[in-house]
């Protein structure tokens, strides 16, 4: 009876969630499958008159779309590669080991989350005028990782503390550097984390529009919520572009996020082997 | 010994220099704009003027009706993101038919950028032209339109349902994350100990998911604070600056005014806010279950 | 996977990590500046960027560049919403810039910072510059100086539902109190229509300044429009109470009630969606209105009059301007009197629901027609609409938006009075004229 009680709440609030989340993705479905004179019409339609799929023909008529989202995938895989690399390290580093500075390194990681971006912005703009970066997609992958790496770290680091330090101890025991104990023993059992930690990232750097529009000026290296908001005109917003352009952003997101949600399951059946 | 140093280096390295260089940096080199005259109009004439644009601030009634929102505004949106996020991770725990399809869309607001959530929601939110209002008053929920960004009483409270909705899903992957390392052999001794669900929850799930409970909710609240996008996407403050935030209001500052110093000054204050947020936060949380600092 | 898999993947990745930063690269070679004669590279960058408007620059430039052999032309768009701060920043770091889109609200700033060049030389020996209208002269200069070239002028007129007046039998309103009334009548909740497209929040101090203009009417000194002609702040005057608080009763009895904190987006979509019945705007608009609405919905009359007769207008537009710090003036004033050439304004404008700068344009049957007529008609009648110069020279332009945004909405929710409010506005702008004589 209350097992039966509990999975029919369970049922009714994953039931009010999922309508909640998914009725704005449904209006902007519907938005982008509208021809341009019905999409502000009124009384509001529900179900389109008439279909059209004219917005997403115009976006990559009108603009390079296909370039865009190439380039978005470009950064925000490689800047989440990156951060994912170096975050491991210090992560690693900073759960594992108690030395001297080590609240001062967790405190600078910290105090990153707290800058306001704007002030740093224009003495940002000329160091990239003097490394020769702007206008290169460099610029982005760079930025993208040191503004994600405290994240990261901390995250990860959240995560390797959980994992008992016996185990790295037991396979360097067996004659593995602490290297390839790290590689070959602990980061498997870290998949979870860092799967999350990746899609974190990439959704991170798939939506940054700031450094985005500063640095790049060339059309063959815009990345899409550039394109995107290019879409807000003077005295109008494009909804029948901005709506397809937006359902187009989400597909490569949910995409990733698939693989990388076969990775979090793994590590739980993993860990379960171990249990 | 030698080894442990030149791996505990080789670790740090990289990630530090990296945020020295490019974050700690260029922003030593921004704040001193805190304390300039230093104005987009009049860019000839940046001149120091020691702690003026902080008794500017100090002395704008706007200043802390902004401080005030600021607390409610993070207090809310956090607490709300945070109880849906966990309750949704709980009950996604366990394997079920469709649960990889109900994540892709449970999830995917996190997917949108920034300004696109405000616009999308900013329009949903119109009280003519708006989906909310239409479908409220179809379902005779409503007899009359609700102003949710234009009337005082709402215009806040919409401000956190957008931002709630945006958030619930953060919480909900990385606590998911969590939730999946936690050892089953940890439940198989509750189970013999005879515990019921909720006392598994309290005794052996939040305890083992702490660390990261700790570290996301601290920084959630921080980047909550930060983020001025939302509000300044769907209320621009207003409306009569009831919405405004501080880091809205260090915008405004910076886009209408074009004074780069009052900006940087609230800035400042800021940061010192939430230097004194992080200590407490850690010290009542007992810092050691997140790190010891 | 195993283990050694799991490795072998991670390895994999990191290759493939590299493999795509090698893609990374490729900075474009438009370094090739300046080595004495030879192909020079313009980089020009747009403000009032839209993907419509782009492509028609795209097409002028590539007409110039077929003309120019020894000339190639970088056009850098950024979204319109980021363009000035990008342009500023680019400025402020020196960055190679030949020809940028200054802004009527902008290049005080720009020229106060020293960014760019007055073009006065370049078009003194320019030969279309004589059928330049004056307007647009005026709109591009600060002081006596002219410092960018318009692309094309815009002015507030009205936009109408064309049906909805004719099934009630109405005529376009002539003054502010008609647009009231007709309002009025135009207004009916229930049916969620209502009469008047208001906005409150951003850009609000449109409305409250072309009403309170044209209530001060021949009082207003023209070239200091926030100011009358004894130097009084418009707003401390009787005529200007009177216009706000028909201000006041048009946000009430006609607007939507939501509209106290409507922008531009929420302002034009509630005409196009149907919910209100009259817009104030700019020519922009006149393609998304096209787009979005039936033929015959819609239709345009001039701007409203106050009591003593006169609408005060003002041209607002963006144009082409050159960096001080430009390494190629002479290319740059080339491509910038190429685009400003009445034929090729004539055509950018008509693309793009602009006033071209050319009198001579003004023949153009085009702009004898449709909903560019009233526009027409509103510069030849020039006893009736009157133009001015908006303060744009004050340093505190900019707050004054959000000023009028703030302490409007609270006027409109009832939270302050009238009088507190205008006391407030006149002390602004007597605080502005004082800070601008030191």
């Amino acid at each position: 009876m209350k097992q039966r009680l509990g999975t029919g709440f369970k049922v009714l609030f994953l039931g009010i969630y999922l309508i909640v989340m998914v009725f704005p993705l449904y209006w902007i479905v519907i938005t982008s499958l509208k021809p341009q004179k019905d999409i502000f019409t009124f009384p509001l339609r529900y179900w389109p008159k008439q279909f059209t799929m004219d917005n997403y023909v115009n976006i990559f008529k009108i603009s390079k779309f296909h370039i865009y989202i190439g380039n978005s995938l470009i950064v925000s895989i490689a800047a989440a590669f990156i951060v994912i690399i170096i975050s491991v390290l210090s992560a690693y580093v900073l759960a594992r080991y108690k030395f001297r500075g080590h609240g001062q390194v967790m405190l600078a990681f910290f105090l990153t989350q707290m800058l306001p971006g704007f002030i740093s912005l224009a003495p940002l703009y000329l160091m990239m005028s003097h490394m020769d970066l702007l206008n290169t997609r460099y610029s982005l992958v760079l930025m993208y990782t040191v503004g994600l790496i405290p994240f990261s770290t901390i995250m990860l680091r959240g995560f390797f503390q959980r994992i008992p330090g016996s185990l790295e101890e037991a396979a360097m025991i067996d004659g593995c550097s602490r290297w390839s104990a790290l590689l070959r023993v602990i980061i498997p059992v870290m998949l979870p984390g860092i799967a999350s930690t990746f899609i974190f990232a990439f959704v991170q750097n798939w939506n940054e529009l700031f450094l985005a529009v500063m640095f790049i000026d060339d059309e063959s290296m815009k990345t899409l919520p550039v394109a995107m908001n290019s879409f807000i005109l003077k005295f109008d917003v494009d909804w029948g572009a901005m709506s397809a352009g937006a359902v187009l952003s989400i597909i490569p997101t949910i995409f990733i996020f698939a693989i990388a949600q076969r990775f979090i399951v793994e590590g739980l059946t993993q860990g379960a082997e171990k249990g | 010994m030698n080894n442990k140093k030149v791996f505990i280096l080789s670790g740090l390295l990289p990630a530090l220099a990296l945020i020295l260089a490019f974050t700690y940096y260029p922003f030593l080199k921004g704040i001193i704009m805190a304390f300039q005259d230093y104005k987009l109009f009049d860019l000839r004439n940046v001149h120091f003027v020691g702690l003026d644009n902080f008794k500017a601030a100090f002395k704008d009634p706007k200043f802390f009706t902004a401080l005030k929102n600021s607390g409610y505004w993070v207090f809310c949106s956090l607490i709300l993101q945070f109880v849906f996020g966990l309750a949704l991770a709980l009950l996604l725990r366990k394997p079920f038919r469709g649960r990889g399809i109900f994540q892709g869309f449970a999830f995917y607001s996190w997917a949108l950028s920034g300004f696109l959530i405000g616009m999308i929601w900013k329009w949903m939110f119109n009280s003519q032209i708006g989906v909310i209002n239409d479908l409220l008053l179809r379902l005779h929920i409503i007899d009359e339109r609700i102003g949710f960004l234009s009337n005082p009483k709402w215009a806040m409270m919409s401000v956190i349902i957008a931002n709630v909705w945006y958030g619930i899903a953060f919480f909900a992957i990385m606590l998911l994350a969590a939730l999946q390392s936690v050892p089953a052999d940890l439940y198989e001794a509750a189970d013999m100990d005879g515990a019921t669900g909720i006392r598994k929850l309290w005794n052996v799930t939040l305890p083992y998911i702490l660390p990261t409970i700790i570290a996301t909710t601290l920084l959630r609240a921080i980047w909550i604070f930060n983020d001025p996008s939302l509000i300044y996407g769907l209320t621009n403050g207003g409306p009569a600056g009831s919405t405004h935030i501080l880091s809205s209001l260090m915008l405004d500052k910076i886009i209408y005014a074009g004074d780069y110093g009052a900006a940087s000054a609230i800035g400042v204050i800021m940061i010192a806010l939430l230097l004194l947020y992080t200590i407490f936060f850690l010290t009542v949380t007992k810092a050691e279950k997140v790190g010891d600092f | 996977m195993t283990t050694r898999n799991k490795v072998s993947a991670l390895v994999l990745c990191g290759a493939l990590t590299a493999g795509l930063l090698a893609g990374c690269g490729s900075k474009n070679d438009s370094t090739n500046e300046g080595n004495g004669g030879g192909q020079v590279t313009l980089r020009m960058i747009e403000s009032l960027t839209s993907p419509a408007r782009t492509e028609l620059l795209k097409a002028s430039i590539e007409k110039f560049e077929t003309a120019n052999p020894n000339i190639k032309v970088d056009l850098i768009s950024p979204p319109f919403d980021q363009a000035d701060n990008k342009i500023r920043t680019m400025l402020g770091a020196k960055e190679d810039l030949d020809v940028i889109e200054a802004r009527d609200l902008n290049v005080s700033e720009y020229v106060n910072n020293g960014f760019i060049d007055p073009l006065n030389t370049f078009a003194d020996s320019w030969s279309d510059y004589a059928s330049v209208s004056a307007i647009a002269k005026s709109l591009g200069s600060v002081g006596d100086k002219l410092y960018f070239v318009p692309n094309g002028l815009y002015e507030r007129q009205l936009f109408y539902r064309a049906d909805w007046f004719k099934e009630l039998g109405l005529t376009p309103p002539k003054t502010w109190e008609e647009l009231y009334e007709t309002g009025k009548k135009l207004t009916d909740p229930s049916k969620n229509r209502f009469g008047f497209s208001f906005r409150g929040a951003s850009g609000s101090n449109g409305t409250t300044d072309a009403i309170t203009l044209a209530y001060n009417g021949d009082n207003v000194n023209l070239e200091d429009s926030m100011f009358t002609k004894d130097g009084k702040s418009i707003y401390s005057t009787p005529e200007g109470k009177q216009a706000m608080e028909l201000y006041l009763k048009l946000y009430k009895d006609t607007s939507p009630p939501d509209s106290v904190n409507w922008g531009f987006q929420e302002q034009v979509q509630a005409f196009t969606s149907g919910v209100t019945g009259m817009l104030l705007q700019d020519p922009d608009v006149i393609q998304s209105l096209t787009e979005k609405m039936a033929e015959g919905t819609w239709a345009t009359a001039p701007l409203q009059a106050g009591p003593g007769g006169k609408a005060l207008l003002a041209a607002g537009g963006a144009g082409w301007a050159i960096p001080s710090d430009s390494k190629h003036k002479e290319e740059a004033w080339k491509l910038i009197s190429f685009l400003s050439s009445p034929a090729e304004n004539t055509e950018f404008s008509k693309k793009f629901g602009l006033i071209p700068i050319h009198t001579s344009a003004t023949e153009d049957e085009f702009f004898k027609s449709g909903p560019y007529k009233t526009l027409l008609d509103m510069s030849n009648d020039s006893a009736h609409f009157v133009n001015f110069k908006p303060p744009f020279q004050y340093p505190g332009n900019g707050q004054w938006g959000q000023l009028v945004q703030d302490s409007g909405q609270s006027l409109l929710l009832g939270q302050t009075s009238l009088d507190d409010t205008l006391k407030k506005w006149a002390d602004f702008w007597d605080k502005q004229k004082a800070e601008l004589k030191k």
